[in-house]
């Protein structure tokens, strides 16, 4: 099955302001970052768990387009490799590591679901599946956020995080169980 | 709950694969036939088949506050424009590499206000001697006592071949060394005011970078923030020494020289550090 691309919320058609930042003009930067700085605070957030972070992130995420923008050559869009950059920051800051492990740590969670009976489809609200999002363990939610959120395959997030595609498809399953947990509750 | 065919155990072995659309066909068909008679699989790939619809149709975040002066701080600070280097060296220079250029910036500060201490000395008492025997001054380039070469009194003419190093002073009076005593601490008054000047673009840059870097060492590894404070300390104390050198010889170009050198290396430091990104 599929991931569930967000591509089509990509704006598109800002070549010549991603030109005329790249020559080094601060108003074209400024114009990009107001197209693309929900996206791209949106996949700080939801990988980091936390939107102080993501403010955090986001900043630091332009600031790196800003110095890498001259090396851009156009072979992707704009907004596939401002994204992808976003999400190397994202896997590069490591200081929040430890500090959210213990609330759904608890592993193995689904064994206690095997002996579950059948009930009525869960009733999902946008905001309690980000509010479960966000307390996911570590790997497993930056795995899910940019598998079934963000849809990138699980080759593409393996050589991101370095790890397997196994290992991607493993954590992708765990953390879809814990959700489905955390939402029932 | 089991079936004739798969066990539910069988099935949760086989469900990522199924969700992921990976399984071989008779494996698929087995989990379908599964799901087709036991109520609790199916329940369970029905809620993760809308976890994943739902995750996939999420609305964009929207940030607290406006994060663009921040990002614009960040990326405007650095106005003073500094030498550039190759991307690779810049992003990987060894941290002995900024510790060694900041040991040599104290080290020749030091040995060129020692030198040009014992030259102005030197030129100073053989002026005084000159002076009262009346005899002329000999030429004598600014750049040997750091003084500045072009006299505001002395203009260049056609018969002197308008070179700096060939304008003398008039000989044979007191008056010729006191003209250019006096064309020296007008220009050395110039160079003054030209280094306060530069100090303060320096500083107003380097207390921005300051603020900045201060802001980001929550973000940086402390390793790396314990370097960049080490090797600010080393560049600060070669900014004093220059400083000190140059308030008992204002005029001496090499010492400002060597004052701009040492503040363009804290301003790179600081630049560099700004522009690091997150727990490097």
């Amino acid at each position: 099955m599929a991931a569930v691309s967000n591509a089509v919320r990509v704006p598109m058609g800002d070549s010549a302001d991603v030109a005329l930042a790249a020559a080094g003009d601060r108003q074209a930067f400024e114009r990009l970052y107001r197209i693309h700085a929900n996206r791209v605070f949106s996949i700080c957030a939801r990988m980091s768990g936390s939107r102080v972070m993501g403010e955090e992130l986001t900043q630091d995420v332009f600031v790196r387009t800003w110095e890498k923008l001259p090396q851009f050559r156009g072979e992707s869009a704009f907004s596939t490799w401002l994204h992808r950059l976003a999400v190397n920051v994202v896997l590069n800051a490591r200081k929040t590591e430890g500090r959210r492990a213990s609330r759904t740590e608890q592993s193995d969670v689904e064994d206690d679901r095997r002996d579950e009976m059948a009930r009525a489809p869960l009733h999902i609200e946008r905001m309690d599946l980000q509010d479960a999002i966000s307390k996911l363990p570590e790997g497993a939610r930056r795995i899910f956020v940019l598998h079934d959120v963000e849809g990138y395959k699980h080759e593409e997030i393996a050589g991101m995080m370095g790890i397997t595609s196994g290992g991607s498809k493993a954590q992708l399953h765990r953390a879809r169980l814990l959700l489905r947990e955390a939402l029932e509750r | 709950m089991t079936n004739s065919n798969m066990t539910c155990e069988e099935f949760d072995a086989a469900l990522p694969d199924y969700l992921e659309g990976t399984l071989d066909e008779p494996l698929r068909a087995a989990v379908q036939k599964h799901l087709s008679e036991c109520v609790r699989c199916a329940s369970l790939v029905r809620d993760l088949e809308t976890i994943r619809k739902n995750a996939g149709a999420l609305p964009d975040l929207i940030p607290s506050r406006d994060l663009w002066q921040g990002i614009e701080a960040r990326i405007a600070a650095p106005v003073i424009p500094l030498a550039e280097r190759p991307e690779v060296q810049r992003r990987f220079v060894p941290a002995w590499m900024g510790v060694a250029a900041a040991a040599l910036i104290v080290s020749t500060a030091g040995i060129t206000y020692v030198l040009t201490a014992r030259s102005l000395q030197g030129a100073k008492e053989q002026v005084a001697t000159l002076a009262t025997q009346g005899s002329p001054i000999p030429s004598k380039s600014g750049s040997d006592t750091g003084a500045p070469q072009i006299s505001t009194e002395q203009a260049p003419t056609p018969a002197d071949g308008g070179g700096a190093g060939s304008r003398r002073p008039p000989t044979g009076s007191r008056m010729a060394a006191s003209d250019a005593a006096a064309g020296q601490n007008r220009a050395g008054a110039r160079l003054a005011v030209q280094q306060e000047q530069s100090d303060a673009v320096y500083g107003r840059e380097i207390d921005m970078l300051q603020k900045i870097v201060t802001q980001r060492k929550t973000q940086l590894d402390s390793s790396t923030v314990a370097i960049i404070e080490r090797n600010l300390q080393i560049i600060d104390a070669a900014i004093e020494q220059s400083k000190t050198a140059l308030a008992k010889d204002p005029r001496s170009r090499l010492l400002s020289d060597q004052l701009t050198h040492a503040l363009d290396k804290k301003v790179e430091l600081l630049r560099t550090a700004a522009f690091l990104p997150a727990s490097t």
